[in-house]
């Protein structure tokens, strides 16, 4: 997924009334001199009136084994496979979901159909959220956890209409489901499209960022079915054999409760980082260039997902040292 | 010029494939937007692109151009007369070898995604519904699907129309008032679909890679699997027939004679052309042979027998083959590409 020539795909994701067509309306009106598509779904908030809007259905299709790492997007793949046949080379395409999505389909498609790989590039998930509704949100649908555990971006909107203590409490509550997505406050979706649009955030080179705040690592539960993070550290370097057996096992039998998973992995005998990222079952992997010179080489990988604490991790992860 | 120039201009010259006779004779455009489809009509053939042109291609002629969508021309098919044709601009057209297009239906920002023809009637998808138009009739009938329809076809009578979609293929059947349908289920997306010339298969491609059909009679399913990549092309070739399909580093054609079909049987694999994908197939009209284009931009002629080898008719341009076409007379053969290059030649030396 790094070709200079797939075009970046964003999703925005986010509930109703959060703001996503506020933001999708600048997308569209702004003078940015970029040329964009924006595929909308039929329950949109408003009408949004612009050529380069395609209205869709979100038509989640199983492929026929049936695994959950297989549910796609097909609608997704039909329309970027017809933009993708536009004369006039498009610079972004936005993918926005309706309020009550599971992203995992949405990142999917870009993992398993290799027509849309080919030619587009997963750029980043990036979730409109409401600064006065999220907390209540967060505790009624499981959707609105989702959305923020897969965000790479979390647009923090409507920060005017909430004081400064309340704005805190929901930038905790976002941290500990998801502590590497970076949380931009605005009103109105103001936020720069730049730190909008154009991330590169599911490319592996940017995996090595992660840093997620491992002190604020923290258990407690409201119920079981919370989304939390939990990240490990390791300055003994990995074997790599053992490592890949714990992983593709935890993935293939846990991989339905891991929402997203990276790393960046320092083995034994290899010179090269080993870099990953995940979502739920699917993983992007390489070797990423040798570590920096003079500086600590770490492995450090991050889990997001529900009943993170019955998948044994620490153990697991632990078990990959070098004895 | 120095030796070591001369030496270098030999070396350069050796390792560039020599034209091909069909290049060497033939025209080549430029058209700067991706050739979309095409089909051939009673007297032309007719191609859609990335711009929203459809060039019509007469047999020594220059390509007569209509802008006929603001946007990509998704589909295309023709009754030998009109071209039908639908676009990302949401408009089904119709459109006469002369230039005149008649706008049939507007659905804005809702594609037109598939569209057929038969006759007096035509058919166009948009999203889940498919919408027919038979004789004069100004209003269309309209036929729900659960989900987005992934292809159309008519048989050869005119009178059934498949519909691939979600989970399987809707067969609607015209009757003396209204259209009536029956459900061929099998799990999974569909997207292309075509009926045998005898009408008693149908066939999908689905997005697993893999081809489906069903024999009606019977609805007994026949899995064809193996492919590397998505078949985004398939013809029936030949009198047994052939069903010749895209997906693989050759063409793949299973026999679907006899009472079984291909069932437990070889398919007979032509045109093998190394790490390349087939991406488009189109039978020589009349003969046991096919055209088959690659995604590297290289076409190969073969018979459909292993033993024989192809014949190289395109070298590689870097884009993947999107259309392939035989003139009415069979004088003439089109080759176009995604990048927007047309190779227009005569099949035969004079």
């Amino acid at each position: 997924m790094n070709n200079m020539s797939q075009v970046p795909v964003t999703v925005l994701t986010g509930f109703l009334g959060a703001g996503k067509t506020t933001l999708l309306n600048r997308i569209l009106t702004e003078q940015h001199g970029q040329k964009y598509a924006v595929i909308v779904n039929e329950f949109g908030e408003q009408g949004i009136d612009n050529d380069l809007v395609v209205d869709a259905d979100e038509e989640v299709f199983e492929m026929n084994n049936g695994c959950i790492c297989c549910t796609v997007r097909g609608d997704l793949i039909r329309i970027l496979g017809g933009l993708m046949k536009r004369a006039d080379k498009l610079d972004a395409i936005i993918v926005e979901t309706t309020g009550l999505a599971d992203p995992a389909p949405v990142a999917q498609t870009f993992f398993v159909d290799q027509d849309v790989s080919d030619k587009t590039k997963l750029d980043a998930i990036v979730t409109v959220a409401d600064a006065v509704h999220l907390s209540s949100q967060l505790g009624e649908h499981h959707e609105a956890e989702e959305q923020i555990a897969f965000a790479d971006v979390v647009l923090l909107n409507k920060i005017d209409l909430v004081d400064d203590k309340a704005v805190k409490n929901v930038q905790t509550r976002i941290r500990k489901i998801n502590p590497y997505a970076k949380i931009i406050k605005t009103n109105h979706c103001s936020a720069p499209l730049t730190e909008v649009l154009g991330l590169n955030a599911f490319s592996l080179d940017r995996v090595l960022e992660v840093e997620p705040d491992f002190l604020e690592s923290d258990h407690d539960h409201e119920h079981d079915d919370d989304v939390t993070s939990l990240s490990f550290v390791s300055d003994t370097p990995l074997e790599m054999d053992k490592f890949q057996a714990w992983f593709g096992n935890l993935l293939q039998e846990k991989g339905q409760d891991i929402l997203r998973s990276k790393g960046i992995l320092n083995f034994e005998g290899r010179d090269d980082r080993y870099v990953f990222q995940g979502v739920h079952m699917l993983m992007d992997a390489s070797p990423m260039g040798p570590w920096p010179a003079g500086k600590d080489r770490s492995s450090r990988v991050v889990f997001i997902g529900r009943n993170l604490e019955t998948m044994n991790l620490q153990e697991g992860f632990e078990g990959c040292k070098v004895a | 010029m120095s030796d070591r120039e001369k030496f270098l201009k030999e070396k350069i010259s050796s390792l560039v494939p020599k034209e091909t006779e069909l290049e060497s004779r033939g025209e080549h455009f430029d058209f700067q937007a991706p050739v979309t489809c095409s089909v051939t009509t009673s007297h032309s053939i007719a191609v859609g692109f990335g711009d929203g042109k459809v060039r019509f291609f007469f047999e020594g002629e220059k390509p007569r151009i209509i802008d006929a969508h603001n946007g990509v021309v998704l589909s295309i098919a023709t009754n030998g007369e009109y071209i039908f044709t639908g676009g990302d601009d949401g408009r089904f057209l119709k459109l006469s070898q002369n230039g005149d297009i008649v706008e049939i239906a507007n659905f804005n920002s809702r594609w037109v995604d598939y569209v057929a023809a038969y006759k007096d009637s035509m058919v166009c998808s948009s999203g889940r519904n498919v919408y027919i138009w038979s004789g004069d009739q100004k209003k269309a009938k309209s036929l729900e699907h659960s989900s987005t329809v992934g292809g159309l076809a008519f048989d050869y009578t005119g009178k059934r129309l498949a519909v691939s979609s979600y989970g399987g293929v809707t067969l609607w059947e015209r009757g003396e008032r209204r259209w009536t349908s029956k459900r061929l289920v099998w799990k999974g997306s569909h997207s292309k679909v075509g009926f045998s010339p005898d009408g008693k298969y149908i066939v999908t491609s689905m997005q697993e890679s893999e081809l489906h059909g069903w024999r009606l009679r019977n609805k007994v399913d026949l899995a064809m699997r193996g492919y590397p990549a998505k078949i985004k092309s398939f013809a029936w070739v030949g009198d047994t027939p052939h069903l010749a399909t895209s997906g693989d580093h050759q063409a793949i054609c299973w026999p679907f004679d006899g009472k079984d079909g291909p069932l437990g049987r070889e398919p007979v694999c032509v045109a093998d052309c190394g790490k390349q994908i087939s991406t488009f197939i189109e039978p020589l009209t009349g003969e046991k042979a096919i055209f088959v284009g690659f995604n590297d931009g290289s076409v190969l002629l073969s018979e459909l027998d292993e033993n024989k080898n192809p014949f190289v008719i395109r070298n590689p341009k870097g884009s993947e083959i999107s259309a392939i076409a035989i003139s009415p007379n069979r004088s003439h053969i089109l080759i176009g590409d995604s990048d927007g290059n047309i190779l227009w030649s005569t099949l035969w030396k004079k």
